[in-house]
This record gives C-alpha cells, sequence and structure tokens, in this order.
C-alpha cells in the first residue's frame, strides 16, 4: 500500500498576548491509502489544530508550523495557497463539525455542491447539475431533485451533514479529513452518518482521518487510533490493540471515565482530577504528570518520548506503561 | 386513615411522589400553525429518586423540563408537587415555589453573568429572598462552592470567564442548590463537557444527591449517561413518553422498538461490541403533522395498520415497566 499522508515531527506555536502557545509539539503519523484512522483526543489537545495544520487551514500570521506534512510525498506545509487549491476538493477535502455554519445560509444546496465541480473538475451547468444530484443520492437524501433547490435552513441537521460529506466527496478526494462530523447529531442519525462514511471510505478507497474525543466513534470505524493529550500524541496503536493493551495511563483513564450502557446503573465512574497543562508554559516532564495516578519522579523531569511496544504498529509515551500483559481485565471500565 | 393495628398492609408504604406530572400538554403556535412539542405525557417521580428522561432533539425533553420549572407555561394537563398543584398556582405562588424546584442548564457559561462574581452568584437566590444575614450568606456560599469543588478562597472573587466549563458548570449547580430545593431538573448538563470533566459532574450529582436528599429528572441525549445516574427513564418521542422502566431493565430488555433502536445506534467504546444493525432509517417527521396513531409508525420495523388507526396508551406489561406500543418486544 502507498502512503497518502505523512506527518514528521510537526509543530504548531500560536502567537497570543499571554506568549507563544505550543499548540501541537511534534506529531508523527502517517496513513496509507485507503486506511482510517482516527484522532482521539479532548478539548485543547490539539487535535483539530493538527488536522487544520494538515489541511493548510491554519493563519500564516499567527501560526508558526514546523516540520513537515507529505501528501502523496508533495511537501504541502507551508505552501502558497495557490498550490494548496490545487489540492483541496480535487486530493483532500475536509467535513467540519458544524454543518449549520459551515453551508453558505444564502446559496441554495445545488449551487454549494455544483460551485466545486465547476471549479475543479471543469464541468458545464448541465454536467455539474447532473453530478450533483447523483452525489445527494449516494449520501442518502431523499427526493434528491427538491433538496437540490433548498437552502440550508430548509434542512435538518443530519441532512445538513449530509450535504457537507456530498461537497466533499465531489471532485472525489483521495483523503477525506472529517472532523467531529457527527458532533451534535442525534444517535440514530449520528449511526447514519458513521455508516454513510464507512460506506463511502470503503467505496472509494479513501484514506479518512476521523478526528473526535468520542472514544465509540472510532472503536468500530477505523484501523489506526492516534491518542492525543496536551499537544502530544501519547499512544498510537492499531484499534483492537488500544482497546486491548493500552500502555498509556492516559488512555486508561479516558476509557474509565466513560460512561457506558453495559454497565449497571449508579456506576461510580473513574475520574481524571485536575486539568490539562497550560500549554503557553508546559510542563518539563510529561504532560499528564500532574494528573496521572501512577507518576513517580522521573515523569515529572523528562518528557517520556513515543517508544514503541512489542506489538508491530504500537507506541506509547510513558515511563511507567500500564502491565505489558494482558489487560483484558481493565476493559470492562469498571472501577 | 384510621390507625388500626395489623389492619396495614403487607409490604413496604406505598411510596409518595414528589412530582406527579398528567397528561401534559404544550403547544406553540406561530402564525396559523400549532406544534405540541409535548403531547399527553404522564409520569411521577418518587421522593429521592432520579428518573432520567431520554430522547432525540425536538421529542420535547427538555419542553417537559421547563413546563415542570413553570418557565414554559403548560397548554393542559397536571403537574403537582407534593401536595400542591402547580398549574392552578398564580404568578407570586410558582415564584415562591420554584424555590423547592431548581433547574441546571446545558451550556455552563452562557448561564452565569459574565459581569458578576462567583460569590455572587451563588448568593443571589439567598439575597432575593433576604434569608440570613450578609455573613450568614457568605457562610452559606462558601460552604456550597465548597462542596461542589471550588474553592471560594481563590476563586470566589473571579468572573465566569475565567473558568472552564466544568468548573462553571459546578457553580451552576451550587447556585441551584443554595436554596435547598427538592426537585431538581438537569437539562443537558454533560452534554458540552469533555468526557474526563462529565464523569466528575456525574459523580458530584450523585454525590449531592445523597447529601441533600434530592429529587432529580435529569434531562439527556446519551444513553449511556442518562443510565449512569438514574433509577428509572422514561423515553420521549415526538412528543409522546415510548416506554418507562428501571433503568437495568430498559436497558437490559427494551419493550419498545424506538428504545431498542435507540439502544443499538448507540456507540461503545469497545472494538469487540457486537453492533446491532437495526439502525432506524430517515428521520424523525416533523411535530407540526405527527404521524396518525403511533407516532413512531413511520420508522418502526414493526408497525401495522393498527398502529396507523390506534394510538397505543402506555400501559404496565411488568411492575414499573410501562410501555406505549401495540406490539412490544417484551410482554405480550
Amino acid at each position: 500500500m502507498s502512503v497518502l499522508l505523512e506527518v514528521d515531527d510537526l509543530h504548531v506555536t500560536f502567537a497570543t498576548p499571554r506568549g507563544p502557545l505550543q499548540a501541537v509539539q511534534g506529531v508523527s503519523l502517517s496513513l496509507e491509502q485507503g486506511k482510517t484512522m482516527g484522532i482521539v483526543g479532548e478539548s485543547g489537545s490539539g487535535k483539530t489544530v493538527l488536522s487544520r495544520a494538515i489541511m493548510g487551514l491554519l493563519p500564516r500570521q499567527t501560526a508558526t508550523q514546523t516540520g513537515s506534512v507529505r501528501y502523496n510525498g508533495q511537501e504541502i506545509l507551508n505552501a502558497p495557497n495557490s498550490e494548496l487549491r490545487r489540492l483541496w476538493g480535487t486530493q483532500i477535502a475536509m467535513v467540519f463539525q458544524d454543518p449549520m455554519t459551515s453551508l453558505n445560509p444564502v446559496l441554495r444546496i445545488g449551487q454549494q455542491i455544483t460551485e466545486t465541480l465547476k471549479l475543479h473538475l471543469k464541468l458545464d451547468r448541465g454536467e455539474a447539475k447532473e453530478t450533483a444530484l447523483s452525489l445527494l443520492m449516494q449520501v442518502g437524501i431523499p427526493s434528491p431533485v427538491e433538496r437540490y433547490d433548498a437552502y440550508p435552513n430548509q434542512l435538518s441537521g443530519g441532512m445538513r451533514q449530509r450535504v457537507m460529506i456530498a461537497i466533499a466527496l465531489a471532485c472525489a478526494p483521495r483523503l477525506l479529513m472529517a472532523d467531529e462530523p457527527t458532533t451534535g447529531l442525534d444517535v440514530t442519525i449520528q449511526a447514519q452518518i458513521l455508516d454513510l462514511l464507512a460506506t463511502l471510505q470503503r467505496d472509494r478507497q479513501m484514506g479518512m482521518i476521523l478526528v473526535t474525543h468520542d472514544l465509540g466513534v472510532v472503536a468500530t470505524r477505523t484501523d489506526e487510533i492516534i491518542v492525543m493529550y496536551a499537544g502530544n500524541v501519547v499512544e498510537r496503536a492499531p484499534t483492537r490493540v488500544l482497546f486491548s493493551k493500552m500502555s498509556m495511563p492516559y488512555t486508561e483513564a479516558l476509557l474509565r471515565s466513560t460512561p457506558r450502557i453495559t454497565n449497571p446503573s449508579h456506576t461510580r465512574l473513574v475520574t481524571i482530577e485536575g486539568r490539562p497543562p497550560d500549554l503557553s508554559a508546559p510542563p518539563a516532564g510529561c504532560p499528564f504528570a500532574p494528573r496521572c495516578p501512577y507518576v513517580q519522579d522521573k515523569c515529572r523531569n523528562a518528557k517520556p518520548p513515543l517508544t514503541p511496544s512489542s506489538v508491530p504498529g504500537h507506541s506509547y509515551a510513558c515511563w511507567f506503561p500500564l502491565g505489558t500483559g494482558d489487560r483484558t481485565d481493565d476493559k470492562a471500565g469498571v472501577a | 386513615m384510621s390507625a388500626v393495628a395489623g389492619a396495614t398492609p403487607s409490604g413496604p408504604p406505598k411510596e409518595r411522589p414528589l412530582l406527579n406530572v398528567e397528561d401534559l400538554v404544550v403547544s406553540f403556535t406561530k402564525g396559523k400553525s400549532t406544534v405540541q412539542a409535548v403531547a399527553g405525557v404522564s409520569f411521577s417521580i418518587q421522593e429521592g429518586e432520579t428518573l432520567g428522561l431520554v430522547g432525540e432533539s425536538g421529542c420535547g425533553k427538555s419542553t417537559t423540563g421547563r413546563a415542570i420549572v413553570q418557565v414554559e407555561a403548560p397548554t393542559s394537563g397536571k403537574i403537582s408537587f407534593g401536595d400542591v398543584e402547580l398549574t392552578a398556582l398564580d404568578r407570586s405562588e410558582i415564584r415562591t415555589l420554584r424555590t423547592k424546584i431548581q433547574m441546571i442548564f446545558q451550556d455552563p457559561i452562557s448561564s452565569l453573568n459574565p459581569r458578576r462574581r462567583v460569590r455572587d452568584i451563588v448568593a443571589e437566590p439567598l439575597t432575593i429572598w433576604k434569608i440570613g444575614t450578609k455573613a450568614e450568606r457568605r457562610a452559606t456560599v462558601d460552604a456550597m462552592l465548597n462542596s461542589v469543588g471550588i474553592d471560594p478562597d481563590v476563586s470566589g472573587d473571579r468572573r465566569p470567564r475565567e473558568f472552564s466549563g466544568g468548573q462553571c458548570q459546578r457553580i451552576s449547580i451550587a447556585r441551584a442548590l443554595v436554596l435547598q430545593p427538592q426537585l431538581l431538573v438537569c437539562d443537558e448538563v454533560v452534554s458540552a463537557l469533555d468526557v474526563s470533566v462529565q464523569a466528575q459532574i456525574l459523580n458530584l450529582l450523585e454525590d449531592l444527591k445523597k447529601i441533600h436528599h434530592l429529587t432529580i429528572l435529569f434531562i439527556a441525549h446519551d444513553l449511556a449517561v442518562v443510565k449512569n445516574v438514574s433509577d428509572r427513564v422514561a423515553v420521549m418521542y415526538l412528543g409522546r413518553l415510548c416506554e418507562i422502566a428501571p433503568s437495568d431493565v430498559l436497558y437490559e430488555a427494551p419493550a419498545h422498538h424506538y428504545t431498542a433502536a435507540l439502544l443499538s445506534a448507540a456507540l461503545e467504546p469497545d472494538p469487540e461490541a457486537e453492533r446491532d444493525q437495526t439502525v432506524l432509517s430517515g428521520e424523525p417527521p416533523s411535530p407540526i403533522n405527527p404521524p396518525s396513531g403511533c407516532r413512531f409508525r413511520t420508522r418502526c420495523p414493526r408497525a401495522e395498520t393498527k398502529c396507523a388507526e390506534e394510538v397505543p396508551e402506555l400501559r404496565e406489561i411488568a411492575p414499573g415497566h410501562q410501555v406505549a406500543c401495540h406490539f412490544p418486544l417484551v410482554g405480550t
């Protein structure tokens, strides 16, 4: 399989009145064609900044970006917008979290889809409309002919997200970035949208990056997961490995603090006390050390590097990783 | 009732519901169209109980909560709180009663006044009701802030913007509890929070419930969250109740097809979890023009002609387990 996206030691620093804020601190990852990767983290972990840096959507004046982002072997970090514009849509596309604010409220749905088709694929009006209608059909919008002339406010949240997906897929990109694509949608609609993304990804053999705060979203729909905390990748593993053999205490804590429908009611949740560190003055040691239940002196003084475990594809950033044996006993998430 | 020895029936005495909602209807009119956001909902909450209310957006769960707090005037139906019939009260009586019924909202940051200090925010209910002296109020507020995990000496004089969402939600909880209410209505109180913070707030609510002997109506869309805190759970769809049951029963053996569909759509953080493939297709119909009969029939895998003709009433299929379905999954 060919490598589609390769990120190497990416740093993103924002200039703020309080000094430089290190939102992403040396992230490396790679994604093969046709594979899906989940990026999981809580707010402020840097997951959204990372995905925008990959897309080249961060403001150049305030965000200093160093390292490397290669798409298909071509360096695109800090590339001029004219060059990026050739990639956006046709090669890399993005589905954003909020379908209400990401669609233009004064343009009809159809127009917003055909816009990209006319620009990138140089289709004429008739061809563009035909393609747009077939896209609306593919993303499961009932009576696409009527919806084509509708405005975004006439559609439900789930329908708008389908339109966003149709726009993202219009020019058949090879890499799809989805940033919290189902946050804010109802459970039954969320399941529909995730199934839709999975089907389209498989059919089109796209690479897909699913950015989310919800471990449930990525558990059954990704090949690999990256866990981010305070701007760093703290664990990376093939999905099944991550859930069964997690090594990083943060990953464990995240899983254990998630309420689960399989647990009896009034199950005491395990909490992570404290808050993530201030990214304008990151701690010297492990960023999770102040909140880690297993913290030792070394953790406070030296930052652990991402270290490979014995399982292929699995690495973690921890000096004292959780037991190396099979940890299925912890999987239930019960304290 | 006469207290003749030995004449009391066996078993525990019948619990007295703190809140009883009977055939509640809340409709909104805009121009010529009327929407019944809540279309005849009945349930009760026992003293000391947490009732979870789940459903998707637009199902009327928040409106139900707001009607109970009397923020939204019910169109018809009865809401009794203890022995008091809320719908029969005048404005000043409602205002007085509201000290006993408090609500916590979804967005913790926007529900706090950005220009006021934390201590003043929490003290406001006491100030309004002129409870205690200034010094007593301050002591009450500080104790309350401590109990929700905010250090009043460090944070008491700060303003909401200096706090994270989780901390703002703690402040909202302190404000709601400072008048020592009996009933707390929580509307999506953790849905804007990160998982780790969400767990803190859920645990906090469980602790405070014990300390203050609270009765809670917990409204949320997240099934796992609702199960975690609730003794019983009610499921709502398009303005009506589908099912009410003790939490463990409802999640183990749902009787309503909608409950089952919701459960199968819930995402478990476990790659080995068996995924039920009965994902619901379509979206909820518009409440302006709801389907005849059973409101869920347009998306129900089991729907028959009877479902279009006859509205299924909520009926008991097992002790404490009620379902509104002609063809329930269990207990026919």
